[in-house]
């Protein structure tokens, strides 16, 4: 099937993906199924062991599939790996380069692997693009972390790929660099008309740069539309009370306006119609003393992933898995 | 494909000779080799008539000298697979594969650069070895099976350790593997004493041990004794039988983080 016929550059069917044994394994992913438009920026959405990375993994042929099928760039992501992999961009969330090489010896070695004849002219084209030109002899381990983003987004670019992965790309970025590179997304994806997969737990990330998001929790895809649709679909706001104590959840469903009550420890997240109007009377109801905290959330993609869910996109589970701890400091510390 | 390798290979030398430590280390370990032990019999009683018994030459850094060049090549594999351990960790093994890159082709590409690098031993070792009084009256012929047979075990070795790891990503193992292959192999061979000396089980182990081949070839050479050739197309076989066994390991086994 080609990437014209298919319409969608990535169509992700009943996917499963397990570390380890059944009994005792992790189910990564858990029977996703989604479609990518040729030409958009996607963004998948969630807190950290999702499943974003590992989707990514699959994807680009790095982890296999346990179950399901996944093609990308109209290419069986199974039987025809390597097609795949000649057709996809890939920016990691920690920058990864040949610090021993400068960047144009980067993009030469990049071009061996991608087996490419004639790509000097490109890469002087995207080292201009991306204002590096004037420093492509040197190491890249003197670069800046900007300039090694934007280098290695050259690197994915080089073979004009139909897809890009970029995974988690401003993860421990400054404010700064981070708005720089949401800039060069959307430019990249302006300018050479590809495919852009994201994935991010910044809800303004997804917000500002995504034509669709998905949002994936636990391994399954529990949502995906415009950021509009998503948010079109609280049609409600949240308002979040912080207890010392229990309360009874009917005294807080009884009250009017109030659509649903979660608890969850001693928080309790109540999806009413107007903030405004609940808060006088859940003031009058419940006691001054019983109350440590009340924020009141429009709506959000935050305020759609906390009412799908039951949690927030911040607050993790605890750390069961030691390599994917030792990962996340990896990653912290570049 | 061809690009692929030349690519990884490329970076490989490089990354090398980059490395002045890397570089330091890998002419400096053998030439200390030659300096230390091959001194160890300035004051053998009975002087050279005594080495001349037990050597078949007057010099012994002459008859150690192929020896410990055979022996490094073992260092080679260790230093291969500590190159693709730091790939796997840094995450550029995921770079390399998310191209149309082979895991066999990757193996390839390090199993042969850390081979080559291997090499540069050899004029280093050459030199150092005129510096103590050694001459070398070899035909190009040779010179040339002498470099051929300690590239063949550079293959061998490197594959070797290649294979061994490709499932490991910690730091400690090509360490540890090391240790485990160096001493035997190195004492269970012809590389640094004649074989005749060492008991049966030792014998045993040494007639089939790949460094023995290569030193006692380039020993024939050094000190103008009559070579076995037959050495050369076992080297070749070790060679090949272990890159068939790391090609096949890597595709199967080559972890990617």
């Amino acid at each position: 099937m080609s990437l014209a016929e298919g319409g969608a550059a990535i169509d992700v069917r009943e996917l499963s993906k397990r570390y380890g044994s059944v009994d005792r394994g992790v189910l990564a992913l858990d029977r996703v199924t989604l479609r990518v438009a040729n030409g958009t920026v996607f963004g998948l959405m969630g807190p950290n062991g999702a499943g974003k990375t590992t989707l990514i993994k699959v994807l680009t042929g790095i982890s296999d599939i346990t179950s399901g099928d996944a093609s990308v760039a109209g290419f069986d992501v199974r039987r025809e790996s390597l097609k795949v992999r000649a057709r996809i961009g890939w920016v990691a969330a920690e920058v990864i380069l040949d610090d021993d090489f400068s960047g144009w010896e980067n993009l030469w070695l990049q071009a061996k692997l991608q087996a490419l004849d004639d790509w000097q002219e490109r890469a002087n084209d995207l080292l201009k693009y991306f204002s590096l030109d004037d420093r492509k002899d040197d190491k890249v381990g003197h670069y800046s972390t900007g300039m090694r983003k934007k280098l290695e987004i050259a690197l994915a670019l080089l073979h004009q790929p139909s897809v890009i992965f970029m995974d988690e790309p401003t993860i421990g970025l400054d404010v700064a660099t981070r708005r720089m590179l949401w800039d060069i997304v959307t430019g990249v994806h302006k300018e050479f008309g590809v495919t852009v997969l994201l994935t991010t737990h910044y809800i303004e990330e997804a917000d500002a740069l995504c034509e669709r998001v998905g949002i994936i929790d636990q391994g399954r895809i529990i949502a995906v539309g415009s950021p509009d649709e998503l948010k079109a679909r609280v049609r409600a706001d949240l308002v979040v009370l912080e207890t010392r104590n229990g309360l009874d959840p009917k005294l807080l469903s009884s009250l009017p306006g109030v659509q649903d009550v979660r608890a969850q420890g001693n928080e309790w997240i109540i999806r009413v119609a107007s903030a405004e109007q609940l808060l006088p009377k859940l003031l009058q109801t419940v006691p001054s003393d019983e109350v440590r905290r009340i924020s009141v959330e429009k709506p959000s993609l935050e305020t759609v992933f906390l009412d799908l869910t039951g949690h927030r996109i911040g607050q993790e589970e605890p750390m069961r898995d030691v390599r994917k701890f030792y990962a996340q400091m990896r990653r912290a510390r570049t | 494909m061809r690009s692929q390798f030349w690519g990884l290979y490329v970076r490989e030398i490089l990354r090398t000779f980059r490395n002045p430590f890397v570089l330091l280390i890998t002419v400096v370990q053998p030439f200390m080799w030659l300096a230390f032990f091959g001194s160890s019999f300035g004051n053998v009683p009975g002087g050279t008539a005594t080495l001349k018994a037990l050597f078949g030459t007057g010099n012994y850094i002459a008859f150690l000298l192929p020896g410990v060049l055979s022996t490094s090549m073992l260092s080679v594999g260790m230093f291969g697979s500590m190159s693709t351990i730091q790939d796997k960790r840094f995450g550029f093994m995921k770079r390399i594969l998310i191209t149309p890159t082979s895991k066999q082709l990757i193996f390839l590409s390090k199993a042969l650069g850390s081979a080559s690098r291997g090499l540069v031993q050899i004029p280093v070792m050459v030199v150092a070895a005129l510096a103590f009084g050694v001459s070398f009256s070899l035909s190009p012929l040779e010179w040339a099976a002498w470099v051929g047979a300690l590239l063949c075990l550079a293959i061998g070795f490197s594959s070797l350790f290649l294979a061994v790891t490709a499932p490991s990503t910690d730091w400690q193992t090509p360490g540890v593997v090391s240790n485990f292959i160096t001493m035997p192999l190195m004492f269970a061979s012809s590389s640094m004493f004649s074989s005749s000396q060492f008991p049966g089980w030792m014998q045993a182990i040494a007639k089939v041990n790949p460094i023995s081949f290569s030193a006692l070839l380039g020993r024939s050479f050094v000190l103008g004794t009559p070579p076995d050739w037959t050495y050369l197309g076992y080297l070749a076989a070790f060679a090949g039988a272990m890159l068939a066994l790391g090609y096949g390991v890597s595709a199967r086994w080559l972890k990617v983080e």
